[in-house]
């Protein structure tokens, strides 16, 4: 490169930053530095890597992107990415980048103990016909699975989700976002009838108060850490409370942090909900119009297995607590029973099941929760005092119930990845609603998200085993006939049994219950706690694995088939993100070798089955449900004759070449001179992702989750829409009668959602009348105990082990690994220590230890300093780094509400190589 | 070659101060200012994108500096990009024969 064009290069990247962060420049100094790049073409796109969902904009050349920038007119981020962000035009030119199928093969045919050898399309198709053929025929529809994913463009989930629900009749669909924000889920259904939250990110310059909940914001979330790093210094009564099981960098900025014990953040709930109530701050106004007091049983199991067949010797213990569980005295207090008390765990299949009860023994449930209790339960740090503490947990009340105040707040895996989690997102509400402090601008509790697509992907089109598009569910079956309608299927197509989530179906595989599985835009086998059973399962049952992926991570490596896939901008795609906005992308460049979209992959698959191998007569184990014979799906290919379809229809057509769906057409003028490789690689005229968009949306319209027209969402003056889209306009906050159009008007707020809104009534022990009583339009106060975590240090294990994110890496790091600066940043995963707790066991910092399980042992180097600090008694490791394989060691227990798997509690011993 | 765009937040009577010490750095030229508000637009110019991040951290290391975020990155005419394969699985506890291949075994 010339210095005369370094320097210009130079000067114009200088204009364009000042430009992208509001420095004043004039209209010439602008004019000149857009000239010096003008053969780059630059569109507008979406960060690829958690749920923010930041605006990026990339210039493309030849064929390759080659310059990425903050997107000053995206609302979240407003022109600044993290370093994560800055990536997404890399994260496309690995080294090891996938880019050819790859099958494990030995003397020209497949087999699952062969090496990987590179065969083409057909013939990986051919082999996952032959080998789902096989499934198929020996255990039904319920034989096949897919692990899905909150990473999944919009159409990638919906196009996935409809092939196995509307055509193979299987319910076996969960995404990855199953371990990060079903209790989330759980908790906005149960409480609001209604996924997502009523707020967005703009409620950080609204409000005066932020409490962090098992969030570490400035690591995991750092741009929106820095709107509210903004809102902290430009405001000077702005308060930022801290609440973790261990000091993290999220502390530096606040102004209160407090430190607790795993899981006793139930209990420090129940405290702020009690004073609530003693300091008379109950917003009655408020709470008699729209909300009610609710409960559920409190003998629901932890998510295990019912059964020890499975375990290894090491975990009969902690696996036989399942059924029975000793009481502990802090557990014991709200069940009314004593410590000691052997509980079985009756309500383990009915874990979601609540009724209404009074206001009396809402207080009289949350009377034992006094400060001398909770402080004496969860203080976290060895090292603090009691009176310290105590003052702190006393401050955080303050904060949420002075009248004068707003507050917002916040939480993710450490709510969410919980053996309550579901309870624990409720009580959240419980007090936000208590206040009165919810759905209006600065006030409410507000679910953050990991993944890019969590809420517009795996929720909103419903990859869930138990889900359909727009909040609607397996189980209803009016429900199911609208979506029998939209999709144009006979009655009875869809199967009413929910299918099994992700942890479930990899203990299908190990049980031999599910034989063909479909790893999509995820990677299960390193992120699925308890590792060891799900590998060994994968590599030495019988049965046929295929994944789809960009990079080998584990999962790659587990596979019997590897098919090479498009990354983020080499496709057509949209994400919706946490504050419930859309955001499409277009097509920027082409995907190397032969990998190609997730879409494509599907599409060309359904190619291969006709409606007369899935759409006749299906066993489904324990399927139970009125219209339907006992363990059966119905034949409909009578009723689907008399639709049109004929038997030999492959479910390619009657999916996806639809009708409606060929009046897309490709090209299209909003495409801009855009590729579309999905569609060529197809063959097809009609704009694939369009056409999957717009019936997906259909769903929606109406029903209180209104996207806007696919188009919209390209307008070069639209960063993304935040649903529901009513009449060409968004959604701020939502039931709130100023801004939601849904709200009843008159009402104030509505809460409106639908789902679970008629309950029969009871007192704190159970139901007492059956009668249901209509709850339209409110919401519900839950009360919810305290319960001690079903594994906790002992004599052998005798340190809590935490999991999570660092900044530098996302996720199971398959992408972000391959981009050298981020390898760097933090090269391998460090056992988080406290220097007293090292030096007990002999390790000096950067020793190398092992950490060990009743489930296995890991490797990995001692940090005692570092942006983690950890109190005594606690260690944390990161997972994301393969060779330090932490899911080896973590406990599948789950909500078992949610069904989310609780990766932040389990107990370990550390000791020297 | 990597050029990135980066924008430098400092408390506003710190900005000269900050101005001299972030030209005083190699590959680093301050282009814009906006004093009252106390932020900087560098240009940063490395090698690697390795050096390039070790160059946003030494920013972020000077005093003063409250903040120093990238903005634009550029990187039309680099022809690194690393990482090789990751290690293989360890040994899957509890089994002997269900070693996973080495991956990409020729």
């Amino acid at each position: 490169m010339t210095t005369t064009r370094r320097d210009f290069l130079k000067t114009s990247i200088a204009v364009a930053t000042a430009a992208t962060v509001g420095i004043p420049l004039s209209q010439s100094v602008l004019a000149q530095a857009t000239k010096a790049n003008g053969d780059w073409r630059w569109d507008k796109g979406v960060c690829r890597f958690c749920g923010v969902g930041c605006g990026i904009m990339l210039a493309t050349k030849n064929g390759r992107i080659v310059a990425t920038k903050g997107d000053p007119d995206a609302p979240v981020n407003r022109g600044l990415n993290c370093i994560k962000g800055y990536f997404n035009g890399k994260i496309l030119y690995g080294k090891d980048r996938l880019t050819q199928p790859l099958m494990r093969m030995q003397h020209g045919k497949f087999d699952k103990k062969g090496k990987f050898t590179s065969v083409t399309w057909e013939r990986a198709f051919d082999e996952m016909e032959r080998q789902l053929r096989k499934v198929h025929q020996e255990l039904g529809p319920t034989g096949m699975a897919i692990f899905g994913s909150g990473q999944y463009t919009i159409q990638e989930g919906y196009a996935s989700a409809k092939l196995i629900k509307a055509g193979f009749r299987s319910n076996n669909i969960d995404p990855n976002a199953r371990h990060c924000m079903a209790s989330a889920v759980a908790g906005f259904i149960q409480t609001f009838g209604i996924d997502e939250p009523s707020g967005n990110y703009d409620d950080i310059e609204h409000t005066d108060t932020m409490v962090l909940w098992g969030a570490n914001m400035a690591e995991m979330h750092p741009i929106l850490w820095s709107r509210i790093a903004d809102r902290r210094l430009s405001a000077e009564r702005t308060r930022i409370v801290n609440i973790s099981t261990f000091r993290n960098m999220s502390s530096d900025l606040a102004d209160l942090e407090i430190i607790i014990r795993p899981q006793t953040d139930l209990a420090l709930q129940n405290y702020i909900a009690r004073e609530i109530i003693q300091r008379d701050a109950v917003n009655w106004d408020f709470v008699n119009k729209h909300c009610v007091f609710a409960t559920g049983p409190y003998d629901i199991g932890a998510g295990m297995r019912a059964t020890g067949k499975f375990a290894f010797a090491a975990e009969q213990d902690i696996q036989a607590k399942e059924l029975v569980r000793t009481l502990d005295k802090y557990e014991a207090v709200a069940q009314r029973r004593k410590a000691g008390d052997k509980v079985n765990q009756e309500n383990r299949g009915k874990a979601g099941r609540h009724w209404t009860i009074s206001f009396d023994d809402f207080k009289k449930a949350v009377a034992p929760y006094t400060l001398d209790f909770v402080a004496a339960l969860a203080k976290g740090d060895p090292d603090e005092s009691m009176d310290q503490f105590k003052g702190k947990v006393k401050q955080l009340a303050d904060l949420y119930i002075d009248a004068n105040r707003k507050v917002v707040s916040f939480w993710t895996m450490g709510f969410n990845q919980h053996q309550r989690g579901t309870w624990v997102n409720e009580q959240t509400y419980m007090n936000h609603l208590l206040l009165g402090k919810q759905a209006t601008p600065g006030n409410g509790a507000f679910s953050l998200t990991g993944q890019p697509s969590a809420c517009g992907t795996a929720r909103e089109v419903g990859t869930f085993a138990h889900r359909l598009p727009a909040d609607m569910v397996v189980f209803n079956p009016k429900h199911r006939a609208r979506a029998e309608k939209l999709w144009n299927l006979p009655a009875q197509t869809v199967n009413p049994k929910v299918g099994s989530h992700m942890t479930k179906i990899m203990r299908d595989l190990e049980d031999g219950s599910v034989k063909w599985a479909w790893v999509q835009v995820c990677n299960p086998f390193q992120c699925t706690a308890n590792a060891n059973h799900w590998i060994k399962a994968a590599r030495e049952m019988d049965n046929f694995i295929i994944v789809s992926e960009a990079y080998p991570g584990i999962s790659a490596k587990v596979a019997d088939l590897i098919l090479p896939s498009a990354m983020i901008f080499e496709k057509w795609g949209g994400y919706g993100n946490a504050e419930r906005r859309t955001q499409l992308w277009r097509e920027q460049v082409p995907p190397p070798g032969q990998a190609r979209s997730d879409v494509w992959q599907v599409l060309e698959f359904s190619k291969r089955f006709k409606l007369k191998e899935v759409w006749g007569q299906q066993k489904i184990p324990r399927l139970k449900a009125k219209g339907f014979e006992d363990d059966t799906l119905p034949d409909v290919l009578a009723a689907a004759r008399e639709m049109g379809y004929s038997p030999e229809s492959t479910l390619y057509d009657v999916l996806f070449a639809t009708a409606g769906n060929k009046k897309h057409k490709w090209p299209d003028p909003l495409a801009k001179g855009h590729d579309n490789h999905t569609v060529k690689s197809l063959g097809e005229n009609w704009f694939v992702e369009k056409a999957l968009f717009e019936e997906y949306a259909g769903f929606g319209r109406d029903h209180m989750h209104d996207l806007a027209p696919f188009d919209v969402y390209y307008r070069d003056d639209v960063r993304g829409l935040k649903w529901p889209v009513v009449n060409g306009k968004e959604t701020q906050w939502r039931f709130n009668e100023k801004y939601d159009p849904y709200v009843k008007s008159g009402s104030g707020f509505d809460f409106y959602g639908p789902a679970l809104k008629a309950l029969p009534s009871g007192d704190l022990d159970g139901v007492t009348n059956a009668e249901k009583t209509s709850l339209t339009g409110k919401a519900k106060i839950f009360f919810r105990p305290y319960a001690a975590p079903v594994e906790q240090p002992d004599e052998t294990y005798d340190l809590w082990l935490t999991t999570g994110r660092v900044l530098e890496h996302w996720h199971s790091g398959t992408m972000t690994r391959r981009v050298p600066e981020l390898h760097r940043a933090a090269p391998t995963a460090l056992l988080y220590i406290h220097p007293a707790d090292a030096k007990a066991r002999g390790l000096d910092r950067k020793d190398m230890a092992w950490i060990e399980s009743r489930r296995g042992k890991i490797k990995a180097i001692v940090e005692t300093k570092g942006r983690n600090t950890m109190p005594k008694g606690s260690v944390f490791v990161p997972w994301f780094d393969e060779s330090v394989f932490i899911n080896k060691l973590t406990l599948d227990a789950t909500c078992p509400i949610s069904k989310q798997t609780d990766f932040k509690k389990c107990a370990v011993k550390v000791y020297k190589t | 070659m990597n050029l990135s765009g980066i924008l430098v937040l400092v408390p506003p009577e710190q900005t000269q101060s900050t101005i001299t010490l972030l030209n005083a750095l190699p590959g680093v030229q301050v282009h814009y200012q906006e004093p009252a508000a106390g932020r900087i637009v560098v240009v940063q110019e490395a090698e690697s994108t390795t050096a390039e991040i070790d160059g946003l951290k030494r920013i972020q290391a000077l005093p003063k500096v409250l903040s120093a975020a990238m903005v634009y990155h550029y990187f039309e005419d680099e022809g690194e990009i690393v990482a090789g394969i990751p290690p293989e699985l360890d040994e899957v506890e509890g089994s002997k024969n269900n070693r996973v291949p080495p991956f990409l075994a020729q």
